[in-house]
């Protein structure tokens, strides 16, 4: 899908590599997210998330490879017009008030939003005249986000909108983006938080040491994730086992065998019924890699004929 | 587009005014000491009368010195830190207007802190010259602030903000004395005399003293040279600076 205003993709990049001395930040990165809907980028610090945003922006220029922009070279004039942002570290100047810092960035775009309207979408009348240094935590990153949108951007990067939010700040935020999202905007976050991705984005990509390791539909992500793996020492077999109540897969490792389980109470409740000696219990969650590599596993299996 | 530019730059200049009003730690300071200092060296010391008209030229360059150093040397580099420039850089903002703004900002600081010298000298000190020779002497000296903004700015790109702050105060406290803001360079031992040659300070310094029409010789066309090079090689090296903090 294409930009209603600007007729074109939101993000087009190609072999995109960053490195930083020896660390390789992004390594190929080639990627194609179209205009409208909400994307998440999900990893682990270090995974190559900011970097990747701080590419299109233009913050940073790339070691190889071109990442386009609305069509254009990321950091051009023009794209940067259509474009809001709130980055991870970026303090906005102390003296001044969440309302003159929103009118000094609405100055800056050709058509911005009306100061009432950027502070009625975010819910901060009441702390609109405050500086912004005497401002909490939270309330910075809301005035941050508001700085973001005031442009009426086409296209906004939000790197971590949430850290540090209170859960109220959160639900706001939440729905500012989703409101945006209704009017075509396309929005890019990243975010530690996988409920964050459920509940906001239309697509995720996973990334991991700057590789792209999983990109689909939120819809198909939410049935692989989630659920519980349950370790544990025990004389059932794996037939048996596989037909317990909510076990997805079963899997053996030395004397132990790794039972993932959508729900780790009715499986285990199950399990215990047959095994009452099974011994060297112990149930995590699949970390959101682990979970992520198998889906990736799992959609190439269903795309090779 | 030209409109949206104009726009931008009366929203940032309010602000960076704004910010600097704020700041007491800026103001106090930059707004009290030279016009302190001049009436202590000028007025309250013991003799000191017959020198207040030379000290005038050297005041106002200290005077305007202060807000071209502090406000883009610690302002530039404290804002790039805290990673405002870098949201700046992320949106439409075009970079002239962030400098053109704090150079208004400043240039309205430095005619504030030049005029309570300027008070002070004519009404304290009792300094008599024509009215050309005042107003002369205030466009130069507010024109002095530029290679002070220039140097700022390299130091700004160049220093972490705590950094920042030391070197600024360093390169200031170099400016003065040894450039003879305070103290005539003459009174100084030969090796620390030449010394003030290197200074920007000390030749924008000679030239205030001749517009000022002080007492003994000034070599003006030297130092004017000197100082339009001098302003051509801190530009080059802002811009160096500015272009190196990007690219890392």
């Amino acid at each position: 899908m294409l930009d209603e205003k600007t007729n074109q993709p939101a993000i087009i990049a190609t072999d995109l590599v960053k490195t930083f001395g020896r660390t390789r930040a992004l390594d190929g990165v080639d990627l194609e997210i179209s205009a409208g809907g909400i994307t998440a980028l999900l990893g682990s610090n270090g995974a190559g998330k900011t970097t990747l945003i701080n590419c299109a922006l233009g913050l940073t220029a790339q070691s190889k490879g071109d990442i386009r922009v609305l069509g254009q070279k990321s950091g051009h004039a023009l794209a940067r017009q259509s474009t809001g942002a709130m980055l991870q570290n970026s303090d906005l100047p102390d003296l001044l008030t969440a309302r003159e810092n929103i009118e000094l960035m609405a100055s800056y775009y050709p058509d911005p939003r009306a100061l009432d309207e950027v502070l009625g979408l975010c819910e901060m009348r009441e702390f609109c005249d405050v500086q912004y240094k005497k401002l909490s935590g939270g309330q910075k990153r809301r005035v941050q986000f508001a700085l973001a949108i005031v442009g009426r951007p086409r296209l906004i990067f939000l790197d971590e909108p949430t850290t540090g939010l209170d859960s109220d700040a959160r639900r706001i935020l939440w729905k500012t983006v989703r409101t945006l999202a209704e009017q075509n905007v396309t929005i890019i976050l990243t975010t530690h938080y996988l409920e964050e991705a459920d509940a906001l984005a239309d697509r995720i990509i996973v990334m991991n040491e700057g590789r792209i390791i999983a990109d689909a539909p939120t819809t198909e992500i939410r049935d692989t994730v989630g659920g519980a793996l349950i370790r544990c020492v025990t004389r059932i077999n794996a037939r048996q086992l596989a037909t317990l109540s909510a076990v997805r897969s079963v899997n053996f490792a030395g004397r132990f065998v790794e039972i993932l389980s959508a729900d780790a109470v009715a499986s285990l409740r199950a399990l215990l019924e047959i095994d009452p000696e099974l011994s060297d219990l112990t149930i995590e969650r699949p970390s959101l890699e682990e979970a992520f590599l198998g889906l990736t596993n799992r959609t190439n299996g269903k795309t090779d004929p | 587009m030209s409109y949206s530019i104009w726009n931008a730059f009366q929203k940032e200049a309010g602000a960076e005014l704004l910010k600097l009003l704020r700041a007491p730690e800026f103001f106090i300071p930059t707004l009290v000491m030279p016009s302190g200092f001049y009436a202590l060296f000028a007025i309250a010391l013991p003799g000191s009368h017959q020198n207040a008209e030379y000290m005038l030229a050297t005041f106002g360059v200290f005077a305007v010195m202060g807000p071209s150093l502090f406000g883009f040397g610690v302002g530039v580099a404290n804002e790039r830190a805290r990673g405002w420039l870098d949201l700046k850089r992320a949106s439409p903002a075009p970079g002239i207007v962030y400098i053109a703004s704090k150079l208004t900002a400043t240039l309205l600081f430095a005619s504030v802190s030049l005029g309570l010298v300027y008070v002070i000298a004519g009404f304290g000190a009792g300094v008599v010259m024509e009215r050309e020779v005042w107003v002369s002497l205030f466009g130069v000296q507010l024109l002095a602030s530029l290679p002070f903004v220039l140097l700022g700015l390299t130091l700004g790109f160049s220093f972490e903000s705590n950094a920042a702050v030391a070197v600024t105060n360093l390169v200031f406290m170099v400016m003065s004395a040894l450039g003879g803001l305070w103290i005539p360079v003459v009174i100084f031992p030969p090796a620390l005399q030449s010394i003030a040659q290197f200074l920007p300070s000390y030749h924008l310094a000679e030239i205030a003293l001749f517009v000022g029409q002080a007492p003994g010789t000034h070599h003006v066309m030297q130092s004017l040279v000197v100082v339009l090079a001098m302003t051509g090689g801190l530009a080059a090296l802002a811009l160096f600076s500015w272009a190196r903090q990007r690219s890392s």
